[in-house]
């Protein structure tokens, strides 16, 4: 007992004096718990090499982040796990026979000039595993268009790339086979059973919020569905189901704002259609949202009403509106 | 008990009859948080009346209000209820000695919200004489008479912000009051002394209600409570029953969350209605009374007693025993210990007030207030003492903010020294609950940073106001 309090002791720091529990580092353990289901099936589907990937670009990740740190002359800050994401991340949409020398250099650039050149985390403008997956694809490019199949990894094309060439014969099985995972691919991406799952559990958790993937899933859907092509094979192939998981839920590169989100889901969607549809590429997933992530502090500008503000209509302009 | 929808068509029929059977309850607002609430600690205990056997008290001379001055002397002899401070302002609140003793000092002394503020220190003798304005009828004065005994016995908010009840009760002719909200919430986590109030004195506090519909011609009354007090409605509708209001007066359970006791939140929970942005309860029909004011509002009519004591709660986990107290506002804080209760020696904070929006004190060398709600004493497990670390941009502070504000743009702009663009996020509509601080994972410093901005953007505004009048001074 202190009949005398010692005041040196006492801490001044401004309100409120209690916390929330949740931290940046809580956040993203949950992250990489929602990941690891991905990445267990992806070594299940595609073995070593899927393996070998996926530890190569993690520890690569964590270690650029803390040189970067360290000669950039910033406190080191790997503990809260953001490195371990993104290099998980990085390897799940990558595919499993990519070179260790190539995943090495991916992560050098999603981290070193993705993410701490920019300012670290919080400040990247793009989101880390998709600039180092872009500088991959556009600097190997037949390397990284490789394929192959699930668990006997013989070289293939994915469906994307076999939708592009006009081939459109699917029976209700292969809709199966894709929903579980069983199509060639990145280490991620294949299976959608896996993808949702992880989704819920982000969601009930509240990790992520649900705008931006399902205005990013919908408008691919209702895109496809009046181009007449296949839906189902569009929803369940490719990158689309992760990157609107995983990618468009980004904290520091999509917007906050719940309208901001809706309308960052729905120019991802929309990029990722008309790249599928008229680009060069079979597939449009990580373009769309790279060049989305550059709308980020636009879309910010959409913000609801405050509390006491009259309703706002469509039409009628409104102050704090756009 | 009754709920929003029923409310609105506030039927005589309805309140006469007694379907009192909802426990949980669907009345709410948008946002907020659900927070830990630790009332356990002090709950259940009734309050205790004492007064610390130390002689000095130290009475702040404003204590709410406009700025006071005082209106004895050093070596003057005051009785316990004189008038000591006062000013000619509308806004200002006069302060009266809460003991019979001698001024001895006029001088700064640390006050709550850590800063230091002219304090009338009495050393308080044991001649034990009392100077009460005389007992008034409130139903038979007239309503300017009722404003002014209101104000003469310096009744102010003591939910925490010390508004002026007299000019809450002065509102503009063209607003009429049709419902008073008696705010029984008390939503800060650890304080039980409304919810005590509530219990001990629901007759005072029921009298109090009538008195303030009665001065603003409301016919309802409200009183409002978090569905985590539940106990307490027997006793209110007794006292209701008993008082014989039942055709004008009812209760209203609300969902229980953070920051239901400020006036926006509870007149949206209570009674759906929205303030209009920068607008006050009157705006919409309303008015917000803390129960204690009610309760103080009552002394004042029925025993002409000043706001002279104040009920607070003792609680936080580096307090030996966590209690709810009543004692002559000017005690410090730091005559109150060992005699009543003690301090650990890991205590990391002392906070006066709530935990979300008290203040961190540094010293427990502080009288308690006319708005004193609560004094903690946390331990570093309790505390918030984390660093701050950059912001990931999450968005749990724009789910978190009752106001429907984006803290984190705000932020942002104010980190480039942005105060328009900040604004344009609602810089100037934050109330500084600090939700958006509570559920911010990364730590960062939110209130602070929109307290400094608000300063910042302030400050700029007067200048422009400044240059531009010296711009038409010149050009004339």
């Amino acid at each position: 007992m202190a009949s005398q309090i010692d005041l040196k002791q006492l801490n001044l720091v401004a309100s409120p004096h209690i916390k929330a529990r949740a931290t940046t580092q809580h956040i993203m353990i949950m992250v990489c718990i929602s990941l690891l289901p991905l990445c267990v099936n992806g070594v299940i589907l595609f073995g070593i090499p899927a393996l070998i990937t996926l530890a190569v670009s993690v520890v690569s990740c964590v270690v650029f982040e803390w040189v970067a740190q360290k000669l950039l002359k910033k406190p080191v800050a790997i503990q809260n796990g953001s490195a371990v994401v993104t290099g998980l991340l990085l390897a799940l949409v990558v595919s499993p026979v990519t070179p260790v020398w190539m995943i090495i250099l991916g992560a050098f650039f999603a981290i070193v000039i993705g993410k701490e050149f920019f300012g670290g985390i919080g400040s990247n403008v793009f989101n880390p595993a998709l600039i180092g997956r872009g500088f991959m694809v556009l600097s190997f490019a037949a390397a990284m268009g490789t394929w192959v199949t699930p668990v006997d990894a013989i070289s293939t094309a994915t469906v994307l790339a076999t939708l592009k060439t006009g081939d459109t014969s699917f029976v209700t099985s292969d809709y199966f086979q894709l929903f579980i995972g069983n199509q060639a691919g990145t280490i991620g991406e294949t299976s959608a059973m896996l993808i949702l799952i992880a989704a819920v559990f982000l969601l009930i958790t509240k990790i992520i919020d649900w705008r931006a993937p399902l205005a990013m899933t919908a408008t691919v859907a209702i895109l496809t569905f009046f181009s007449g092509a296949d839906v189902l094979a569009h929803l369940l192939s490719g990158g689309l189901l992760f990157g609107a998981v995983f990618m468009t839920t980004d904290y520091t590169t999509a917007p906050v704002t719940a309208w901001g989100r809706v309308i960052f889901g729905f120019g991802c969607g929309l990029i990722t259609f008309l790249i599928r549809q008229f680009g060069g590429l079979p597939e449009g997933v990580m373009f769309s949202i790279l060049i989305m992530n550059a709308f980020t502090p636009f879309l910010n500008k959409i913000i609801g009403r405050k509390a006491g503000e009259p309703r706002k209509t469509l039409f009628k302009k409104s102050p704090g509106g756009v | 008990m009754y709920r929003t929808s029923e409310i609105q068509a506030f039927s005589v029929d309805y309140l006469s009859s007694s379907h009192y059977n909802i426990c949980m309850s669907t009345n709410t607002f948008k946002g907020g948080l659900h927070l830990p609430e630790h009332k356990e600690l002090s709950d259940g205990q009734a309050i205790h009346a004492v007064c610390p056997s130390a002689k000095l008290f130290c009475i702040p001379v404003t204590q709410g209000g406009a700025q006071n001055n005082p209106v004895v002397a050093v070596g003057d002899k005051v009785a316990r209820g004189q008038k000591i401070a006062e000013s000619d302002a509308f806004m200002s609140v006069p302060v009266h000695s809460s003991v019979s003793g001698v001024v001895k000092s006029i001088e700064n002394k640390l006050v709550s919200g850590n800063v230091q503020a002219s304090c009338i220190i009495i050393e308080k003798d044991d001649r034990d004489d009392t100077a009460f304005l005389p007992v008034s009828d409130p139903f038979t004065c007239t309503k300017e008479e009722a404003v002014e005994r209101i104000k003469q016995a310096g009744i102010v908010g003591m939910g925490g912000a010390a508004f002026p009840t007299h000019v809450k009760l002065s509102p503009p002719a063209d607003k009429p009051i049709d419902c008073i909200i008696a705010n029984g919430s008390e939503c800060e986590p650890y304080l039980t002394v409304d919810e005590r109030t509530m219990i001990e004195s629901a007759d005072a506090v029921i009298d109090g209600l009538a008195i303030v519909m009665h001065i603003a011609g409301a016919k309802s009354g409200i009183l409002a409570l978090e569905d985590n007090k539940t106990h307490v409605l027997p006793i209110l509708e007794e006292a209701i029953e008993k008082a014989g209001y039942s055709q004008t007066m009812g209760t209203v359970l609300c969902k229980t969350k953070y920051p239901q006791g400020s006036e926006r939140s509870i007149i949206q929970a209570a009674l759906n209605r929205e303030i209009p942005r920068g607008g006050l309860p009157f705006d919409v029909g309303c008015l917000v009374c803390n129960v204690g004011t009610l309760c103080a509002i009552s002394e004042a009519f029925r025993e002409g007693k000043p706001l002279i004591e104040r009920a607070f709660t003792v609680s936080g986990k580096a307090c030996t025993k966590p209690q709810n107290l009543k004692v002559p506002v000017g005690t410090l804080i730091s005559d109150l210990i060992e005699e009543y209760f003690d301090v650990c020696d890991d205590v990391k904070k002392i906070i006066s007030g709530g935990p979300m929006m008290g203040f961190a004190m540094k010293s427990p060398e502080f009288p308690v207030q006319k708005n004193t709600s609560g004094i903690l004493f946390f331990n570093a497990a309790e505390s918030n003492l984390t660093e701050e670390s950059p912001c990931i941009g999450c968005g749990r502070c724009i789910k978190g903010c009752p106001w429907r504000l984006t803290p984190v743009l705000m932020a942002r702009a104010l980190k480039n020294n942005d105060t328009d663009t900040a604004k344009k996020y609602g810089l100037m509509d934050c109330a500084e609950c600090g939700s958006c601080a509570y559920v911010c994972p990364a730590h960062v410093r939110l209130v602070h940073r929109f307290r400094l901005g608000k300063m910042i953007a302030r400050k700029k505004e007067a200048n422009a106001k400044a240059k531009a009048a010296a711009m038409q001074k010149g050009g004339k």
